[in-house]
Parts: structure tokens; sequence; C-alpha cells
């Protein structure tokens, strides 16, 4: 079966012919383009295909298509205006948060959620909170720092 | 983006959302087997892309409003609704304060991301040897609501896991709530789990102690599960607290009620005798901790 859906993807109203047994994961990589959005492991373990779905993460290849029907959905293209970076993106830049870079938007969308319900989080709930995400080049540190100094450069702005 | 192996896509179903647990029920009732219930989907849709269960239709309950219950009350105790997700669980004050061996039980469970998701129902109803979820569930003698369109009815969670993968559940029912009982005055409770290098739980426990500086008056409770093909709870180790001897005596014998009761198992993830060694230290571990020795 086949249904017309309504969604918001980064802000854009689209209308999507989905199937019922089809993943979000694959409408929006295939069918709006997104491909930020990565296939790793495809059972929820790798985290790299994660989206914000009205702002809550969630691993996009456990998620029916269908289930975003009326919703909002967010990708690292979403977190700044086309050709920019957010603040969270530029510290991740700076500190070298990345190596090929195929995690590093799931990373990104994760740690903006996590800062966005905590600003000022502690290494070890950063630690916590980024661990359903799987990096193999191993740049769990630098992704760390750059989480951790956006958050407390932050924090001294507002202050 | 398919490669069209079994492995990455779920096979044909059709999608179903009713509105009412009226509606719901009756699709189960129509369908039985062909229907299958979804929340979280991190357990069906494991299981769907592997092929191993192909339903026809795939019945969502996200939006049946009186399975998002979340309440406690004092003398009732606490229900979990069967579409609350693991992190509303996390952020609701009652399950740190009065059932900490849920809520450390799931603060441990797969990820934060995950656990917008994932239920308690869902992990109860997966009922494979390495879920957590049931092993808290024992100590606090929690009831299964189950309906379907003849009507309701509790099944005590001890009864409602009777093998592996293989739960009380009628192919008609749908288990709305899950009800814990308030557990005693000035409890404390705890979970701890060794899981395998794939996060897999090899042994699990849970327990509540009470009033532990009197033995008349003293109240223990251990379940635990991963160890053996089910979750059980461990009767015999509450009498054996209840005698006047030094704590540390009653511990070493509760660990050997423990170990003979559990009859830990051999799998892929851990062997038997690997098993019953960290059953032992974190046993001894649990009982120390709550009995304060």
């Amino acid at each position: 079966m086949a249904q017309l859906i309504k969604i918001k993807v980064n802000g854009v109203d689209r209308k999507v012919e989905v199937k019922d047994n089809e993943l979000l994961l694959d409408m929006i990589r295939d069918k709006v383009g997104v491909k930020s959005v990565k296939a790793g492991c495809w059972r929820g373990e790798c985290g790299l295909c994660t989206v914000l779905l009205d702002e809550k993460p969630v691993k996009s290849c456990l998620v029916l298509a269908v289930e975003a029907d009326g919703r909002d959905v967010k990708t690292a293209e979403g977190l700044a205006p086309e050709g920019q970076l957010s603040p969270l993106q530029k510290f991740f830049v700076e500190k070298g948060a990345m190596q090929c870079g195929f995690c590093t938007p799931s990373f990104v969308l994760t740690s903006h959620y996590l800062l966005s319900v905590n600003p000022n989080p502690s290494e070890s709930e950063v630690r916590e909170y980024l661990s359903g995400h799987i990096c193999r080049c191993g740049t769990y540190k630098q992704m760390l720092e750059a989480v951790l100094e956006y958050a407390r450069e932050r924090a001294q702005l507002k202050r | 983006m398919s490669f069209g192996s079994a492995y990455l896509t779920l096979p044909d179903f059709q999608y179903v959302k009713p509105k009412s647990l009226q509606d719901a029920l009756q699709l189960l009732d129509e369908h039985k087997d062909q229907a299958k219930v979804f929340a979280g989907g991190v357990g069906l849709f494991a299981f769907m892309k592997e092929r191993l269960v192909e339903p026809r239709y795939v019945v969502d309950i996200k939006a049946i409003s009186e399975l998002q219950t979340l309440s406690d009350n004092e003398s009732k105790g606490l229900t979990i609704g069967a579409t609350v997700t693991m992190n509303q669980l996390l952020e609701f004050r009652p399950l740190k304060e009065r059932y900490t061996a849920l809520r450390d039980c799931i603060s441990l469970l797969s990820d934060p991301v995950l656990r917008n998701r994932s239920t308690l129902l869902g992990d109860v109803c997966e009922a494979l040897p390495y879920v957590d979820g049931p092993t808290p569930l024992l100590i606090f003698d929690a009831e299964i609501e189950a309906a379907s369109v003849k009507g309701r009815r509790r099944i005590p969670i001890e009864e409602f896991i009777k093998g592996v993968a293989e739960i009380a559940l009628e192919p008609n029912e749908i288990a709305v709530a899950v009800h814990l009982k308030p557990p005693p005055e000035h409890s404390k409770t705890l979970f701890l789990k060794q899981t395998s290098s794939s996060e897999f739980s090899i042994v699990n426990m849970a327990a509540l102690c009470a009033n532990p500086s009197r033995a008349e008056t003293r109240t223990v409770r251990f379940a635990y599960g991963a160890i053996a093909p089910t979750p059980a709870r461990v009767r015999d180790v509450e009498q054996v607290f209840r005698r006047k001897a030094p704590v540390s005596q009653l511990i070493d014998e509760a660990v050997d009620v423990i170990k003979k009761a559990a009859d830990p198992m051999t799998d892929v993830l851990a062997k038997a005798e690997y098993r019953s060694h960290i059953l032992e230290v974190l046993a001894i571990k649990a009982f120390r901790k709550l009995l304060g020795s």
C-alpha cells in the first residue's frame, strides 16, 4: 500500500508518496534527497541514521516513513541556514572532531538535542548521551571536547 | 538505498493506526497472528528485517490515549501504559524515589536515543533471555494487564514469561499496561547486571530490602534474569534473611540458595560456569549494599 504523507523537512513542507513498509531512513535519503542521514547497521545500533523527529532524536532505520506524517524532521542540514554552520558545528570543525565524516552529522544532531535540554552537561552526561553512536575513526575524544567547550563558551557569553 | 537483502528492508505489510483501543482489539481479534502490535518497533523491526516475523498488519498503538498512562499512587502503586517510552520513565520522578531498581535498569538499557522509542512493555513482551526489563518488575510484584475484545485480565509477571520468546498473551490480546505494587515503606531497591562484549546481559538481578537491622521485620526480595531461559524471583531467599544470624553468614547462605535456584545456562553469550561466578559476585555486592555489611 502506498499513501501520500505531509512532512516538514528542515523547515520545508513536502508531500511524499511512501509505502507502508518504507523506513524513514530510506524516504529521507531517496525521496527527499537528504544525504547526511547515513545508513550503517539498519538495526538501531550505530546511530548514523539519527534524525530529529519533532525535535527529539530517533534512529530512522527503526521508524516507519508513515509515522512521520504531519511531523517535523530535522537533519544536520537544518541546523543553520544554507551555506552556513551552526555554532556547535563550528566547534566540531575547530576541534577536528571528525576524520572520514560519515558519522559526524548524527553526532552533531544528538549533541544539539542534548544541549537543548541540558545546556551544561558534565563529561559523563555527554558520553552517556552519545553512547548510541559509533565512530569507526575513533574521534570520540575530539567530539566530547567540541560539545563541552561549546557549552562552556555559550554559558560564558550568556553571563 | 535498499540493497534488496532481507536484512535491510521490512517485508510488505499494511500499516494501521487505530485511534481507540476497541478498534485495535477488533483488528487483533480478526487477524490474530497475522497482526502485530507496534509501539517502539525496536524489537519487532529487528525480527521483521530477519524475516522471522512477517505480519500482514502492523498495528501502531501510539494514537491510543489510554495506553500513554503513567501514574503512581501511594497505595495502588505504579501504572505504566504500553506506549510510555523508556525516556519518559526516566523523567518520571516517582521512579527515582520509590522504584530505584527499575530506574537503574532502564538507565543502563541500550542508549538514550533508542530510549526515545523503546518501551518497557515491548521489552517484556520480547521475552528473550537477555532482556533486562522483567527482572526489576519481579521484585515489585508486577502484573501485566491484558485486554481483548472479551475483556481484561491481569497476569502476574512470574506467569507472564513462559519460555524463550514465549508469553502468556493470546494472539487477540494486547498488553495494555504493567502495574507495580508499592514497595514496603523505607525499602531500598537496586539493579545490577553484567553484559557480554556485545552488550547483551549475561546476568542481571534486582533486589529489595526493608528494615535491614532487625531480623524479625527484615524484608528481602531477589530476582534474576539472563542467567536461565526465563527470569525468576527466588522466594526461598526471603526466608533466609528472616533468621537471626550474622548478616555475612546469611548472605553466604542466600547466594547458595540463588545459585541452586537459577541453574545457570550455557549459550552463545557465556558459559554456565562464568554466569554462576558473576551471579555470586553481583549477588554478594547487592546484598552487602542493601543490608549494609
